[in-house]
Protein backbone atom coordinates (compact mmCIF):
# COMPACT_ATOMS: atom_id res chain seq x y z
CA UNK A 1 0.00 0.00 0.00
CA UNK A 2 1.45 3.28 -1.10
CA UNK A 3 -0.20 5.32 1.61
CA UNK A 4 1.17 3.14 4.44
CA UNK A 5 4.64 3.34 2.89
CA UNK A 6 4.37 7.13 2.70
CA UNK A 7 3.29 7.41 6.34
CA UNK A 8 5.95 5.01 7.70
CA UNK A 9 8.92 6.31 5.72
CA UNK A 10 7.72 9.89 5.98
CA UNK A 11 7.60 9.53 9.76
CA UNK A 12 11.10 8.04 9.86
CA UNK A 13 12.50 10.79 7.62
CA UNK A 14 10.80 13.58 9.56
CA UNK A 15 12.05 12.13 12.85
CA UNK A 16 15.63 12.31 11.56
CA UNK A 17 15.06 15.94 10.53
CA UNK A 18 13.38 16.70 13.87
CA UNK A 19 16.33 15.45 15.90
CA UNK A 20 18.88 17.19 13.67
CA UNK A 21 17.11 20.51 14.15
CA UNK A 22 16.54 19.95 17.88
CA UNK A 23 20.20 19.08 18.58
CA UNK A 24 21.43 21.92 16.36
CA UNK A 25 19.18 24.48 18.04
CA UNK A 26 20.23 23.39 21.55
CA UNK A 27 23.89 23.39 20.58
CA UNK A 28 23.64 26.93 19.21
CA UNK A 29 21.95 28.07 22.41
CA UNK A 30 24.64 26.42 24.55
CA UNK A 31 27.39 28.09 22.57
CA UNK A 32 25.70 31.45 22.98
CA UNK A 33 25.41 30.94 26.76
CA UNK A 34 29.11 30.04 26.95
CA UNK A 35 30.09 33.14 25.02
CA UNK A 36 27.78 35.29 27.13
CA UNK A 37 29.34 34.05 30.36
CA UNK A 38 32.87 34.46 29.04
CA UNK A 39 32.10 38.04 27.98
CA UNK A 40 30.73 38.90 31.43
CA UNK A 41 33.55 37.17 33.33
CA UNK A 42 36.85 37.80 31.53
CA UNK A 43 38.69 36.38 34.57
CA UNK A 44 36.84 33.02 34.34
CA UNK A 45 34.43 33.63 37.25
CA UNK A 46 33.99 31.55 40.40
CA UNK A 47 34.66 27.78 40.10
CA UNK A 48 31.49 26.02 38.96
CA UNK A 49 29.72 29.27 38.14
CA UNK A 50 30.13 28.75 34.38
CA UNK A 51 28.56 25.28 34.42
CA UNK A 52 25.72 26.49 36.65
CA UNK A 53 25.04 29.46 34.37
CA UNK A 54 24.92 27.23 31.29
CA UNK A 55 22.75 24.58 32.97
CA UNK A 56 20.30 27.26 34.08
CA UNK A 57 20.19 28.82 30.62
CA UNK A 58 19.56 25.46 28.95
CA UNK A 59 16.79 24.71 31.44
CA UNK A 60 15.15 28.01 30.53
CA UNK A 61 15.60 27.09 26.84
CA UNK A 62 13.93 23.69 27.34
CA UNK A 63 10.96 25.39 28.97
CA UNK A 64 10.61 28.04 26.25
CA UNK A 65 8.43 27.93 23.13
CA UNK A 66 11.37 27.42 20.75
CA UNK A 67 11.97 23.66 21.12
CA UNK A 68 8.23 23.09 20.88
CA UNK A 69 8.10 24.95 17.57
CA UNK A 70 10.46 22.33 16.12
CA UNK A 71 7.46 19.99 16.31
CA UNK A 72 6.17 21.90 13.27
CA UNK A 73 8.58 19.68 11.30
CA UNK A 74 5.85 17.03 11.53
CA UNK A 75 2.91 19.36 10.98
CA UNK A 76 4.01 21.46 8.00
CA UNK A 77 4.91 18.61 5.57
CA UNK A 78 1.62 16.87 6.42
CA UNK A 79 -0.29 20.05 5.60
CA UNK A 80 1.75 20.56 2.41
CA UNK A 81 1.01 17.00 1.25
CA UNK A 82 -2.68 17.46 2.03
CA UNK A 83 -2.73 20.80 0.17
CA UNK A 84 -0.96 19.37 -2.90
CA UNK A 85 -3.22 16.31 -2.97
CA UNK A 86 -6.29 18.54 -2.68
CA UNK A 87 -5.32 21.06 -5.37
CA UNK A 88 -4.16 18.40 -7.82
CA UNK A 89 -7.27 16.26 -7.49
CA UNK A 90 -10.00 18.91 -7.62
CA UNK A 91 -11.10 20.19 -10.97
CA UNK B 1 43.36 17.13 -9.18
CA UNK B 2 41.67 20.50 -9.33
CA UNK B 3 40.33 19.88 -12.83
CA UNK B 4 38.97 16.43 -11.83
CA UNK B 5 37.17 18.12 -8.94
CA UNK B 6 35.73 20.74 -11.28
CA UNK B 7 34.55 18.08 -13.73
CA UNK B 8 32.91 16.07 -10.94
CA UNK B 9 31.21 19.19 -9.65
CA UNK B 10 29.89 20.03 -13.13
CA UNK B 11 28.58 16.46 -13.58
CA UNK B 12 26.76 16.65 -10.23
CA UNK B 13 25.28 20.07 -11.05
CA UNK B 14 24.14 19.02 -14.52
CA UNK B 15 22.58 15.82 -13.15
CA UNK B 16 20.72 17.79 -10.49
CA UNK B 17 19.60 20.36 -13.05
CA UNK B 18 18.28 17.64 -15.39
CA UNK B 19 16.56 15.92 -12.47
CA UNK B 20 14.79 19.10 -11.41
CA UNK B 21 13.89 19.87 -15.01
CA UNK B 22 12.32 16.43 -15.24
CA UNK B 23 10.52 16.39 -11.92
CA UNK B 24 9.31 19.98 -11.34
CA UNK B 25 6.02 21.18 -12.84
CA UNK B 26 6.11 23.09 -16.12
CA UNK B 27 3.36 24.86 -18.00
CA UNK B 28 2.59 24.55 -21.71
CA UNK B 29 0.00 26.57 -23.59
CA UNK B 30 -1.87 24.20 -25.90
CA UNK B 31 -5.08 23.38 -27.69
CA UNK B 32 -6.31 19.90 -26.88
CA UNK B 33 -7.06 18.12 -30.14
CA UNK B 34 -8.00 14.61 -28.97
CA UNK B 35 -7.57 12.01 -26.29
CA UNK B 36 -6.78 8.34 -26.72
CA UNK B 37 -5.79 5.21 -24.94
CA UNK B 38 -3.06 2.90 -26.18
CA UNK B 39 -1.86 -0.41 -24.82
CA UNK B 40 1.71 -0.06 -23.57
CA UNK B 41 4.42 -2.70 -23.16
CA UNK B 42 7.21 -1.07 -21.22
CA UNK B 43 10.82 -1.88 -21.93
CA UNK B 44 13.46 -2.13 -19.21
CA UNK B 45 14.77 1.25 -20.34
CA UNK B 46 11.64 3.36 -20.62
CA UNK B 47 9.90 1.86 -17.58
CA UNK B 48 11.52 4.44 -15.24
CA UNK B 49 9.88 7.23 -17.24
CA UNK B 50 6.41 5.96 -16.37
CA UNK B 51 4.48 6.01 -13.11
CA UNK B 52 2.48 3.01 -11.95
CA UNK B 53 -1.00 1.66 -12.67
CA UNK B 54 -4.00 3.63 -11.40
CA UNK B 55 -3.56 4.00 -7.66
CA UNK B 56 -6.37 1.61 -6.72
CA UNK B 57 -5.35 -1.03 -9.27
CA UNK B 58 -2.60 -3.63 -9.37
CA UNK B 59 0.57 -3.45 -11.39
CA UNK B 60 0.87 -5.62 -14.53
CA UNK B 61 3.64 -5.80 -17.11
CA UNK B 62 1.25 -4.42 -19.72
CA UNK B 63 -1.49 -1.87 -19.33
CA UNK B 64 -3.46 0.85 -21.06
CA UNK B 65 -2.06 4.35 -21.09
CA UNK B 66 -4.15 7.50 -21.35
CA UNK B 67 -2.77 10.04 -23.82
CA UNK B 68 -3.74 13.65 -24.51
CA UNK B 69 -2.90 14.92 -27.99
CA UNK B 70 -2.39 18.65 -28.30
CA UNK B 71 -1.17 21.42 -30.50
CA UNK B 72 1.38 23.37 -28.52
CA UNK B 73 2.56 26.95 -28.64
CA UNK B 74 6.35 26.84 -29.05
CA UNK B 75 8.62 28.59 -26.59
CA UNK B 76 12.28 29.26 -25.94
CA UNK B 77 14.14 29.01 -22.64
CA UNK B 78 11.98 26.61 -20.61
CA UNK B 79 8.80 28.34 -21.65
CA UNK B 80 9.80 31.86 -20.63
CA UNK B 81 10.06 33.27 -24.15
CA UNK B 82 7.05 32.68 -26.41
CA UNK B 83 7.37 31.99 -30.14
CA UNK B 84 4.95 32.40 -33.00
CA UNK B 85 5.03 28.80 -34.17
CA UNK B 86 3.09 25.67 -33.26
CA UNK B 87 4.03 22.05 -32.89
CA UNK B 88 2.33 18.94 -31.60
CA UNK B 89 2.81 17.55 -28.11
CA UNK B 90 1.49 14.33 -26.63
CA UNK B 91 1.06 13.96 -22.88
CA UNK B 92 0.49 10.79 -20.94
CA UNK B 93 -2.02 10.95 -18.14
CA UNK B 94 -1.12 8.62 -15.29
CA UNK B 95 -1.74 8.51 -11.55
CA UNK B 96 1.45 9.26 -9.65
CA UNK B 97 0.13 7.65 -6.46
CA UNK B 98 1.34 8.33 -2.96
CA UNK B 99 5.09 8.04 -3.29
CA UNK B 100 6.96 9.28 -6.32
CA UNK B 101 6.99 11.74 -7.92
CA UNK B 102 5.12 13.47 -5.09
CA UNK B 103 2.26 14.99 -7.08
CA UNK B 104 -0.35 12.84 -5.26
CA UNK B 105 -2.35 12.61 -8.45
CA UNK B 106 -5.22 10.13 -8.38
CA UNK B 107 -7.61 11.77 -10.80
CA UNK B 108 -6.25 10.77 -14.20
CA UNK B 109 -9.68 9.50 -15.28
CA UNK B 110 -11.22 12.91 -14.39
CA UNK B 111 -8.40 14.71 -16.16
CA UNK B 112 -9.00 12.57 -19.23
CA UNK B 113 -12.68 13.55 -19.16
CA UNK B 114 -11.72 17.22 -18.85
CA UNK B 115 -9.32 16.89 -21.77
CA UNK B 116 -11.97 15.13 -23.86
CA UNK B 117 -14.34 17.97 -23.09
CA UNK B 118 -11.72 20.55 -24.12
CA UNK B 119 -11.00 18.66 -27.34
CA UNK B 120 -14.54 19.42 -28.53
CA UNK B 121 -13.90 23.17 -28.50
CA UNK B 122 -11.14 25.42 -29.69
CA UNK B 123 -9.97 26.91 -26.38
CA UNK B 124 -6.46 27.70 -25.26
CA UNK B 125 -5.43 25.66 -22.25
CA UNK B 126 -2.50 25.64 -19.85
CA UNK B 127 -1.29 22.10 -19.24
CA UNK B 128 0.71 21.62 -16.05
CA UNK B 129 3.00 18.67 -16.51
CA UNK B 130 6.31 17.15 -15.56
CA UNK B 131 8.62 14.93 -17.54
CA UNK B 132 10.05 14.86 -21.03
CA UNK B 133 8.98 13.80 -24.48
CA UNK B 134 11.69 11.41 -25.65
CA UNK B 135 10.55 10.19 -29.05
CA UNK B 136 13.08 7.38 -29.66
CA UNK B 137 12.25 5.87 -26.26
CA UNK B 138 8.45 6.43 -26.49
CA UNK B 139 8.41 8.58 -23.38
CA UNK B 140 5.78 11.25 -22.69
CA UNK B 141 5.50 14.02 -20.12
CA UNK B 142 2.78 13.37 -17.54
CA UNK B 143 -0.03 15.95 -17.48
CA UNK B 144 -1.18 16.74 -13.94
CA UNK B 145 -3.71 19.50 -14.57
CA UNK B 146 -5.42 21.63 -17.22
CA UNK B 147 -7.03 25.02 -17.01
CA UNK B 148 -8.47 27.23 -19.72
CA UNK B 149 -6.93 30.63 -20.44
CA UNK B 150 -8.01 33.60 -22.53
CA UNK B 151 -5.35 33.33 -25.22
CA UNK B 152 -1.96 31.97 -26.22
CA UNK B 153 -0.06 34.97 -24.85
CA UNK B 154 -0.87 34.70 -21.11
CA UNK B 155 1.94 35.13 -18.60
CA UNK B 156 2.40 32.19 -16.26
CA UNK B 157 4.30 32.66 -13.00
CA UNK B 158 5.71 29.37 -11.75
CA UNK B 159 4.88 29.97 -8.07
CA UNK B 160 5.51 26.43 -6.98
CA UNK B 161 9.00 26.36 -8.48
CA UNK B 162 9.84 29.76 -6.96
CA UNK B 163 8.88 28.56 -3.48
CA UNK B 164 10.56 25.22 -4.07
CA UNK B 165 13.93 26.79 -4.88
CA UNK B 166 13.68 29.25 -1.96
CA UNK B 167 12.98 26.29 0.33
CA UNK B 168 15.83 24.31 -1.21
CA UNK B 169 18.24 27.20 -0.58
CA UNK B 170 17.11 27.46 3.05
CA UNK B 171 17.50 23.68 3.49
CA UNK B 172 21.04 23.75 2.04
CA UNK B 173 22.03 26.66 4.30
CA UNK B 174 20.59 24.84 7.33
CA UNK B 175 22.44 21.60 6.56
CA UNK B 176 25.68 23.56 6.11
CA UNK B 177 25.23 25.45 9.40
CA UNK B 178 24.28 22.26 11.27
CA UNK B 179 27.28 20.39 9.85
CA UNK B 180 29.66 23.20 10.83
CA UNK B 181 28.20 23.35 14.33
CA UNK B 182 28.54 19.57 14.67
CA UNK B 183 32.15 19.65 13.44
CA UNK B 184 33.10 22.54 15.68
CA UNK B 185 31.40 21.32 18.86
CA UNK B 186 31.56 17.53 18.63
CA UNK B 187 34.19 16.32 16.16
CA UNK B 188 36.98 18.87 16.56
CA UNK B 189 37.35 18.43 20.38
CA UNK B 190 37.72 14.65 19.90
CA UNK B 191 40.22 15.12 17.07
CA UNK B 192 42.11 17.69 19.16
CA UNK B 193 42.31 15.29 22.10
CA UNK B 194 43.46 12.47 19.80
CA UNK B 195 46.00 14.80 18.20
CA UNK B 196 47.38 15.79 21.59
CA UNK B 197 47.77 12.13 22.54
CA UNK B 198 49.60 11.36 19.28
CA UNK B 199 51.88 14.33 19.92
CA UNK B 200 52.69 13.06 23.41
CA UNK B 201 53.45 9.54 22.18
CA UNK B 202 55.66 10.88 19.40
CA UNK B 203 57.49 13.12 21.83
CA UNK B 204 58.19 10.26 24.24
CA UNK B 205 59.36 8.00 21.38
CA UNK B 206 61.67 10.75 20.13
CA UNK B 207 62.99 11.26 23.64
CA UNK B 208 63.71 7.54 24.12
CA UNK B 209 65.37 7.30 20.74
CA UNK B 210 67.51 10.28 21.69
CA UNK B 211 68.64 8.49 24.85
CA UNK B 212 69.57 5.31 22.92
CA UNK B 213 71.38 7.39 20.32
CA UNK B 214 73.35 9.16 23.04
CA UNK B 215 74.25 5.84 24.64
CA UNK B 216 75.36 4.42 21.26
CA UNK B 217 77.37 7.51 20.63
CA UNK B 218 79.42 6.81 23.76
CA UNK B 219 80.81 3.70 21.97
CA UNK B 220 81.91 5.65 18.92
CA UNK B 221 85.46 6.73 18.64
CA UNK B 222 85.93 10.33 19.55
CA UNK B 223 87.32 12.42 16.76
Amino acid sequence: MGFVKLVVFGFIGLTVIYWSIALFSRSVRKERLENEFDAQHPDGGAPGARDAFIAEGLKAYDGSIRPKLIGLVYVVPTLVVAAIAYTINTN
Amino acid sequence: MQSIKTILRIIVLVTLGLYFHYILPQHDIVKVTSTEIIRTDFSAFNRIFYAQADSGATEQPTRDLRLINTQKQDTFLLGFVPRDSNSVMVYRNEDTGWIYPPYFKFDSADLQAEAANLARGDEWVVVTHYGWRIRWASVYPNAVGVRTVSGPDVTIIPWFNIFFFIFLMAAILFVRAAWRQFRQRSVDPILDAAGDQIDEVQASVAERRGRIRRWLDTWRSKK
